[in-house]
């Protein structure tokens, strides 16, 4: 075993302390600019000194922020909290770490699968950033745009295409494995179906019109999609005198369907002998020019009718559209020559994304989530851009189409986290992390664990499952933990707790109270992790029978989990080893779990705070 | 294409050594979400940018928001700023100038020259991020582009002195109560809450003719805080109408209207009542009504940066739409300086900004970038 050296980086919530003494109460050396095996650094990497960086190439190395774990308080406090934090990273950092087990370079191709504005735009930076793009259209015409698309600033785009695109007029997306940097996707074109491989995949379907419902019971030939009065001149051509239009009434509109229907409705006012009358539920008016459409179409003289709820009631089979004015208290009656429908834009969901043994549900894998934005879904590599997402055509979808391959750019260029290393003699082929990994990493290739080389973001979730502690990211092994945290509970004053700190919501939480001085209890041990996820009841019970009198775990709120699932795993192994002690007869209140943002440090202090005033009240 | 990886040097140097050691095709003026998302952004292309912020924090107006989640996160977006702030944080690349104001450009070639200023202000508010170093003096910085993303300026209120703002005790703006909030509670003992919409926005006599976008979602999430925080308060919404922000929204929606009255009319008039501030406003048969509040939250709008005509005429921009910014050759826009956006669309559109930034510096013929002390 490596004996580990202290290299004492001085940073802004260090001072007054002594690194001598501090390395010996941590069982380090004090650096002396001598030969390194192991290191335990104060601050993290980005913040070291080049010429330390240089020194510790190659060799395992803690990276500790030691400033965000320590908070304010007296010297000899201080002392003692940065003793028991250096314990724990030169437990760790003294297993050395594991040699990556193999590190397959991610294929850098990109499919772009779709048109309009979203694939072009996607297929158009990715090769401005070097990567060898196949552009997969579902017609011949790169240049051919969307639904609610600007065709000219689509074909303006298209005109300049750069290098490096290879177009598959006439190809169709059949089927997809993988995950970031080994994508297999199979090209169905007019020469048979292909299977290619890719280290990136954007799918971007143009999108296409689709009309709001008509309210049931309404004379059939009276009503049709927005689309089916351009040009507007067609209104007086068919003799149509009363228009009506229904926005939001079938089903809720967006504010750019809104908008068009506004658009609509005034071209279709400025038609001699045509009165229309737009019914809607809400205004929406938060499109480009909305509020301005609104007003404008109001005083060319569009009648504006707010509906309620079960409104418009239909009256003379379905020919006249009755509803309430709020004001007047009084029934008004239209009976429109022509209903029109407000539409949006739309594309159905791929059918091979139904497929459960390869890819999460839907509602897994493209959640509405603060954090998947930018075209991201929770399968690194994968990118559901524009009309499928339900992107509002124009400016939205160039920059979700730009986020998007920035990020794939940066996955592929070395952005994701180092493979996790399986021990393919200890698998036992379980496929638990197959099953549970949220970003699809590890595939099972003839009969051993693969992970997929730019797609892991290290929440260590496969780690926490595995039953044969075969697949952990590196560091983040049951075993490594474990050794880090023993040293640290050994270190740190009782009562001893461990804060099980996600690196999302909990831990710049923490940092930031650290940094304005807020006191920590004296045994308040932090373990920073990537992801709440890594949290397992392993690891719970082992710290517990390690003589931690209380465990806290603090992830994100629900939903905010960039790991979709992370938090909850945690929540569940917590409430899990609550029920272990109370099984044993001990208080299932030494351990609980949190659910913060990173903005809430107060949150965090008091649920701290709470958990040893309990501690207090059971000894 | 520059792709010389500078990296941020320790914190023994000189600053003149930390900025020379800097590289900047792109130059981003304002250090908000838009700011520091168009730094990540570009760092992920590979290129090089230098922020420049007037205030002693990055992190932009949405640094001091609550969060709004219950149980569930209610996806306001508000934590997002700290996610960029940590992501800006392990990007070595990137540097941040705050306390600086541009106040020159002029161009070179296809880039700029632009001159800045220590700006004097108010101390950090939190201790400085290690991205983060005050300009000392005078700088002129070449580059190749720039990117405007100097925010919105909230309505001031007591521009509609009928809603009593700084004037009837007990009504306050939603940025306040976003404050007041984030600090972990409720001013006193606030039962009955009213929220007053569209302040500042859909407002002909103000001469805003748009929709501010944001101030439903945010103020209505925050009267669900506000009453899962003090149960048993009651919350009245005055608005003219619910914008939509999709399909999750419109099922916490659905559950709001079911928990909060929802009146359909802006108050003309908030003035101090026997208990609180007592707003009238049109009833349902159109007739005023009185009715008294604890709290009366105004959800002021948002409007162009203040900086926008003087940032036109630096770098030669035709103003866009309402007042906001627009860009031009070189010159790209992020964030809320181009009209009213939310968190998430002001990071997304910082992308774009990104994207643009760099094909301007491969077909425009940037300049080599360097820094003199003038
Ligand atoms: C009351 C209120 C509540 C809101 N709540 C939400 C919410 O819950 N969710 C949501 O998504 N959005 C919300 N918003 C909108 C949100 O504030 C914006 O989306 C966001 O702040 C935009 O970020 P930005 O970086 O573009 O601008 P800003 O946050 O305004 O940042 C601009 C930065 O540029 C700096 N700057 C300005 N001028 C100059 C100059 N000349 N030189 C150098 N630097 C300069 C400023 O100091 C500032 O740091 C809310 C808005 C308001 C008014
Ligand atoms: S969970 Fe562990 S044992 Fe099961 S397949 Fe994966 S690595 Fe092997
Ligand atoms: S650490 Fe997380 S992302 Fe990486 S393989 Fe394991 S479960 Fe997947
Ligand atoms: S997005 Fe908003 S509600 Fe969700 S966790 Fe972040 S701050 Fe809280
Ligand atoms: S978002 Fe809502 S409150 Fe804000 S201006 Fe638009 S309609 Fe009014």
């Amino acid at each position: 075993m490596p004996r580990p050296t202290l290299c004492w980086v001085a940073a802004p919530g260090l001072e007054g302390l002594e690194p001598p003494a501090l390395a010996m109460a941590a069982g380090l050396d004090l650096d002396q600019g001598g030969a390194l095996e192991a290191a335990v650094v104060t601050v993290p990497e980005v913040q070291a000194p080049d010429k330390l960086r240089a020194r510790l190439l190659g060799r395992p190395v803690q990276w500790l922020d030691l400033a965000a774990e320590l908070g304010g308080g007296g010297e000899g406090h201080r002392g003692q909290r940065a003793a028991a934090a250096l314990s724990r990273a030169a437990g760790r950092a003294s297993l050395g770490t594991l040699p990556p087990l193999y590190s397959p370079q991610p294929n850098q191709r990109v499919l772009v699968a779709g048109q309009g504005l979203a694939a072009l735009a996607a297929a158009r930076q990715a090769a401005l950033l070097g990567h060898p793009v196949l552009w997969a259209l579902s017609g011949d015409d790169p240049a051919a745009a969307g639904a609610g698309e600007d065709a000219s600033q689509v074909a303006g785009l298209a005109a300049g295409l750069p290098e490096g695109i290879e177009l598959a007029p006439q190809t169709e997306l059949t089927n997809l494995t993988g995950a970031g940097g080994s994508f297999t996707a199979w090209l169905k074109g007019p020469q048979g179906t292909a299977r290619q491989r890719f280290g990136a995949v954007a799918l971007a379907p143009g999108g296409a019109y689709r009309a709001e419902p008509a309210p049931p019971g309404l004379a059939p030939d009276l009503s049709r999609p927005l689309s089916a009065c351009q040009p507007a001149s067609l209104a007086s051509a068919q003799g149509w005198r009363q228009v009506a239009i229904l926005a939001g009434v079938g089903q809720p509109a967006t504010a750019q369907g809104f908008a068009r229907a506004l658009a609509t409705a005034y071209a279709l006012q400025a038609q001699p002998g045509v009165q229309v009358t737009l019914l809607f539920r809400e205004a929406l008016v938060a499109a480009p020019q909305g509020e301005r459409l609104y007003r404008q179409a109001r005083q060319a003289g569009v009648l504006m009718a707010r509906l309620g709820d079960g409104e418009p009631r239909l009256a003379d089979q379905g020919r006249t559209l009755v509803w309430q004015d709020q004001v007047l208290a009084e029934d008004l009656e239209l009976a429109p020559d022509v209903v029109f429908l407000c539409e949006e834009t739309g594309a159905p969901w791929p059918g091979f994304l139904d497929n459960n043994l390869l890819w999460p549900a839907r509602s897994r894998l493209l959640p509405e989530h603060a954090r998947l934005d930018g075209g991201r879904t929770a399968r690194a590599g994968f990118y559901v851009l524009g009309a499928l997402r339900g992107t509002p055509a124009g400016e939205d979808r160039l920059a979700e189409a730009a986020a998007a391959v920035h990020d794939l750019h940066d996955l592929l260029g070395g952005g994701a986290a180092p493979l996790p290393a399986v021990r393919t003699l200890t698998c036992a082929r379980c496929l638990t992390c197959v099953r549970v990994c949220p970003h699809g990493v590890p595939e099972h290739v003839e009969d051993h664990i693969q992970p997929a080389p730019a797609a892991c973001l290290a929440c260590g979730i496969c780690a926490a499952e595995c039953p044969a502690h075969a697949i952990a990211p590196p560091g983040w092994s049951t075993a490594e933990l474990m050794e880090g945290l023993a040293c640290g509970l050994a270190a740190a004053p009782a009562p001893a707790m461990v804060l099980m700190a996600c690196g999302q919501s909990a831990m710049p939480a923490f940092a930031e109270l650290s940094r304005s001085g807020h006191v920590w209890p004296a045994g308040l041990l932090v373990l920073p992790l990537k992801c709440a996820g890594r949290v397992g009841l392993e690891l719970i019970l082992r710290v517990l029978s390690l003589g931690a009198e209380g465990v806290l775990v603090a992830g994100c709120h629900e939903g905010m989990c960039r790991s979709v699932t992370g938090n909850l795993r945690a929540r569940l192994a917590t409430g899990q080893a609550a029920g272990t002690l109370s099984d044993l007869g001990l208080g299932p209140e030494a351990v609980s779990f949190l659910h913060m943002a990173n903005n809430q440090p107060q949150a965090l202090a008091k649920a701290v705070e709470a958990m040893y005033a309990r501690l207090g009240a059971v000894e | 294409m520059h792709n010389r990886g500078p990296r941020r040097v320790g914190g023994c140097l000189e600053e003149i050594i930390f900025l020379s050691a800097l590289d900047k095709p792109v130059l981003i003026i304002g250090g908000g979400v838009a700011g520091l998302a168009a730094a990540l952004e570009l760092d992920r292309r590979g290129l090089a940018s230098l922020v420049v912020e007037k205030g002693p924090n990055l992190g932009g107006q949405a640094r001091g928001f609550c969060c709004k989640a219950l149980e569930v996160c209610a996806r306001c977006g508000a934590c997002r700023v700290g996610d960029l702030l940590q992501q800006a944080a392990q990007r070595p690349a990137l540097g941040a100038l705050t306390q600086a104001l541009a106040v020159a450009a002029q161009r070179q070639g296809a880039g700029w020259e632009v001159t800045l200023i220590p700006q004097e202000g108010p101390k950090p508010t939190s201790p400085a991020l290690a991205l983060e170093r005050p300009l000392g003096e005078r700088l002129l910085v070449q580059t190749g582009a720039v990117i405007l993303a100097v925010g919105h300026q909230v309505f001031d209120a007591r521009k509609k002195s009928r809603l009593g703002y700084g004037r009837v005790p007990g009504v306050m703006t939603a940025g306040e109560l976003e404050e007041t909030l984030a600090k972990g509670g409720l001013p006193g003992q606030a039962r009955r809450l009213a929220f007053v919409q569209c302040v500042g926005s859909r407002d002909q006599a103000l001469g805003r003719l748009y929709c501010s976008r944001v101030c439903c979602g945010f103020a209505l999430r925050l009267a669900r805080l506000a009453r899962y925080l003090e149960p048993g308060s009651e919350v009245t919404f005055f608005h003219m109408d619910v914008q939509d922000y999709g399909q999750a929204w419109r099922a916490e929606l659905a559950e709001m209207r079911a928990g909060m009255r929802f009146i359909r009319a802006i108050p003309g008039e908030v003035r101090p009542g026997a208990g609180g501030p007592l707003a009238v406003f049109a009833g349902p048969d159109g007739q005023p009504q009185e009715e008294e509040f604890d709290l009366v939250v105004l959800a002021t709008g948002l409007e162009p940066p203040v900086a926008a005509p003087a940032l036109s005429e630096m770098f030669g921009l035709t103003p866009g739409a309402e007042g906001f910014l627009t860009g031009g050759q070189g010159v790209l826009v992020a964030g809320s300086a181009g009209g009213p956006r939310s968190i998430a669309e002001s990071i997304e559109s910082a992308a774009q900004a990104a994207a643009s930034a760099a094909e301007h510096l491969v077909s425009g013929q940037a300049p080599s970038p360097e820094v003199a002390h003038a």
